[in-house]
C-alpha cells in the first residue's frame, strides 16, 4: 500500500489498525525520498536513527499523541543532536550540533520520527532556494522551477507527498511563500508562540518557526505540539496553549475579512486577480463579509525589512569566525586573516550581501538614518494593524505576487527584484502577527497561494478559516504529476 | 556608495570580496541602499523605535547550576582544539 500523499490522520489510522508499523512507514518514506532524490529536497537523511526510533515507538503504548510514529522532516536550520545541521551553507557543512532545538524536541517527544533535514536558502536568506550551497530544489509541479524559499526543501518534500508535514521557519515569508509556490499549506505563528531555541538565528526579532503540511488540519496537529513556553528562549511567550483542533470546524458566518486597499491588487496579473476574486466568493458563500481597510504605512514594509533583517543578520552571523565551529580556511597568516578568509570562503554571495548591508546600516553615521528609522517605521506598520484589527477579524491577500519561476530568472542582475517576492508576507513578521498560506488554484499550471493574516495569538481563527475553506474546496487536494522526476 | 565605503564595511564585517565581483557587488549594495532610502519619506517624528514586536521585558532565568558538561562535544566541532581549548594562530609573540 502506498503511503505517498497520506495525511497525518490517515497514517494514524493505518498505524492504529496495525496495517502498517511505524518502522515500515519510516522505511517506506525513506524509500520514497530516495526515489525522488532528483528534487533535491534533503540535505541529510536520518536513516539509521530514524528506523531505530520507529522501532522504539512501535514497542511503546504510553503515548496517545496523533504524531506517534509519524515521519516528519526538519528544515536544516533546526539544531538536531548528533545529526548534521548545515543551514545549507558551506560554513556549516560539517556541523553536528550537541543539542536539539526545542521545537523539534517537542515534536519528537510527541513520538514523531525525523527522517531527514531539508534543503533551504543559505541561512534562510532567499525566496527561491537558489542560494543553497547544496544546490537548487526543484518544484514538484515543474522541473527547473523554484519551490520558493527559504523553506523550499520542506515545501517540496510535502508537496511531493514524501512526508505529511515538515517544519519551516519564516522571517519574511519563508514558510508561506514556498507553501504557495508548491500548492500546500503553511503557517507562521505569532512571534513568541514557538521557541526559537536551537534555531540558527537569521533575524532574531522576526524569525518564527512553524509547520508546512497539505492541509490546515495537519498544520494544526504540528503547531499544537511545537508551541509553548520555553525558559530557554527569553522571547518565548508564556501564554496558555489552546488546542487548535478544537475550534477548527467552527462555522465562519459573520467573519469580517479586510482587503488592504494599498496593496493595489489591480496591478497583479489578471489570472492572480481572478483566483483571488474566486476565493473571496467561496468565503462569501460561507457567510464571511469583506471590508476594505487601509494600512497607510504598508508600502514601507519591504524597505523596513531590508534594513532590519540584514542588520540583525550581520550581528547574528558574526559568530561564524572559523574558531569554535564551522569551516576554517587553510593557510592563514594571523587571527584576523583566519576570520576574514573563513567567512569569505564559507559564506555564499547573498549572505555576504546581507551582512554588508546590515553592517552598513549599523555603522557609525548611518545607524539613525537606516536602522533606527526602520524600527520607527516598523512601529507605524504595527500601529496600522492594531487600528485595522479593531474592526475586522482577518486580513486576506495573495501570498505572493506571482507563481514559481524558472531557476535563474529573477534577481540575477538586481537582488531587489527577488526581494519584492515578499511584498505581501513581510509586514506580519515586522508586526509579529500570525499568518497562513493556503493553496487556491493554479495559474499557468502552477499553484498560487492565498494569505490570511490574523491578530496577535489568533492562530486558532486562522486555522479555522483555512480549514473551513478547505472543507469547501478541493485546491489542497490537487497533486503534481511529477512525471519529470 | 563608493569603493572606499565598501572596503570599510567589508573590513568591519571581516569579509573579502573577489576583485572580479567588486563592481557587481557595489552596484547591488547601491540598489539595496536606494530601496531602504525610501524610508526617509515616512514621518517618524516622536515615534519610538519598535525593536521587538512583543515589547515585553526579557525575563531572567533561575540561576540554577546543572551538571551538563558537554565540553568534549563542543570542542569536537572546532577545526583545531586540544583537550581543553579552541586553538587559533598565535596572537602573542
Amino acid at each position: 500500500m502506498s503511503i505517498q500523499y497520506k495525511t497525518i490522520s490517515q497514517l494514524r489510522e493505518m498505524i492504529d489498525a496495525k496495517s502498517i508499523s511505524s518502522q515500515e512507514l519510516v522505511k517506506e518514506t525513506l524509500k520514497l525520498a530516495e526515489s525522488l532524490k532528483e528534487l533535491n529536497c534533503f540535505v541529510t537523511m536520518n536513516k539509521d536513527e530514524g528506523i531505530k526510533k520507529a522501532i522504539e515507538v512501535d514497542g511503546t503504548n504510553t503515548s496517545n499523541s496523533l504524531l506517534k510514529g509519524i515521519p516528519l522532516a526538519q528544515k536544516d536550520l533546526f539544531c538536531t543532536e548528533g545529526l548534521r545541521t548545515t543551514c545549507s551553507s558551506k560554513i556549516l557543512a560539517d556541523f553536528v550540533p550537541p543539542y536539539t532545538a526545542t521545537a523539534v524536541e517537542k515534536l519528537e517527544n510527541a513520538g514523531s520520527i525525523t527522517i531527514g533535514k531539508t534543503n533551504m536558502d543559505e541561512f534562510a536568506m532567499g525566496s527561491s532556494n537558489e542560494t543553497s550551497f547544496f544546490g537548487n530544489v526543484h518544484n514538484p509541479w515543474k522541473k527547473g522551477y523554484v519551490p520558493g524559499g527559504s523553506s523550499g526543501g520542506s515545501a517540496a518534500a510535502v508537496a511531493a507527498g514524501i512526508i505529511p508535514a515538515a517544519t519551516g521557519t519564516d522571517t519574511g515569508g519563508s514558510i508561506r511563500q514556498p507553501a504557495a509556490h508548491c500548492g500546500i499549506t503553511g503557517i507562521k505563528p505569532t512571534y513568541g508562540r514557538v521557541s526559537r531555541w536551537g534555531m540558527i538565528a537569521f533575524a532574531s526579532s522576526l524569525d518564527q518557526a512553524g509547520p508546512l503540511a497539505r492541509s490546515a488540519e495537519d498544520c494544526a496537529i504540528l503547531l499544537n505540539e511545537m508551541s509553548g513556553y520555553d525558559p530557554k528562549d527569553t522571547t518565548c511567550l508564556n501564554v496558555e496553549n489552546t488546542n487548535l483542533l478544537q475550534s477548527i470546524n467552527q462555522p465562519i458566518k459573520g467573519l469580517k475579512i479586510g482587503i488592504v486597499k494599498e496593496f493595489n491588487l489591480g496591478d497583479l496579473k489578471a489570472e492572480v486577480q481572478i483566483r483571488f476574486e474566486e476565493s473571496k466568493k467561496i468565503y462569501e458563500s460561507l457567510g464571511a463579509e469583506f471590508v476594505e481597510i487601509s494600512l497607510p504605512s504598508i508600502s514601507a514594509s519591504v524597505p523596513t525589512y531590508y534594513s532590519i533583517a540584514p542588520a540583525e543578520c550581520s550581528s547574528n552571523l558574526s559568530r561564524f569566525d572559523g574558531v569554535r565551529f564551522g569551516y576554517r580556511a587553510k593557510d592563514t597568516d594571523d587571527l584576523n586573516d583566519l576570520y576574514i578568509k573563513s567567512r569569505s570562503e564559507g559564506f555564499g554571495d547573498e549572505v555576504k550581501r546581507r551582512i554588508l548591508i546590515g553592517t552598513y546600516a549599523l555603522s557609525a553615521g548611518y545607524y539613525d538614518a537606516y536602522y533606527k528609522k526602520a524600527q520607527q517605521v516598523r512601529r507605524l506598520i504595527k500601529n496600522d494593524f492594531e487600528v485595522a484589527f479593531r474592526s475586522i477579524d482577518l486580513i486576506m491577500t495573495p501570498t505572493s505576487p506571482g507563481t514559481a519561476f524558472a531557476f535563474g530568472s529573477k534577481g540575477v542582475q538586481n537582488p531587489v527584484e527577488l526581494y519584492l517576492e515578499d511584498l505581501f508576507t513581510i509586514s506580519s513578521n515586522l508586526a509579529g502577527l500570525p499568518a497562513i498560506s493556503i493553496p487556491h488554484g493554479k495559474v499557468n499550471g502552477l499553484p498560487v497561494g492565498l494569505q490570511l493574516i490574523g491578530n496577535f495569538l489568533k492562530e486558532d481563527l486562522l486555522l479555522n478559516a483555512a480549514h473551513i475553506f478547505q472543507q469547501n474546496s478541493e485546491f489542497h487536494l490537487e497533486r503534481p504529476s511529477m512525471e519529470e522526476f | 556608495m563608493d569603493q572606499e565605503t565598501v572596503r570599510t564595511i567589508c573590513y568591519l564585517a571581516r569579509l573579502e570580496i573577489d576583485k572580479d565581483k567588486a563592481e557587481k557587488i557595489e552596484n547591488e549594495l547601491e540598489a539595496i541602499i536606494n530601496l531602504i532610502g525610501g524610508l526617509q519619506a515616512f514621518d517618524t517624528e516622536n515615534i519610538e523605535p519598535l525593536y521587538s514586536p512583543l515589547e515585553q521585558k526579557a525575563f531572567k532565568h533561575e540561576d540554577i547550576e546543572n551538571s551538563d558538561n558537554k565540553k568534549d562535544e563542543f570542542l569536537k566541532n572546532a577545526a583545531a582544539s586540544n583537550d581543553d581549548y579552541f586553538l587559533v594562530p598565535r596572537v602573542v609573540e
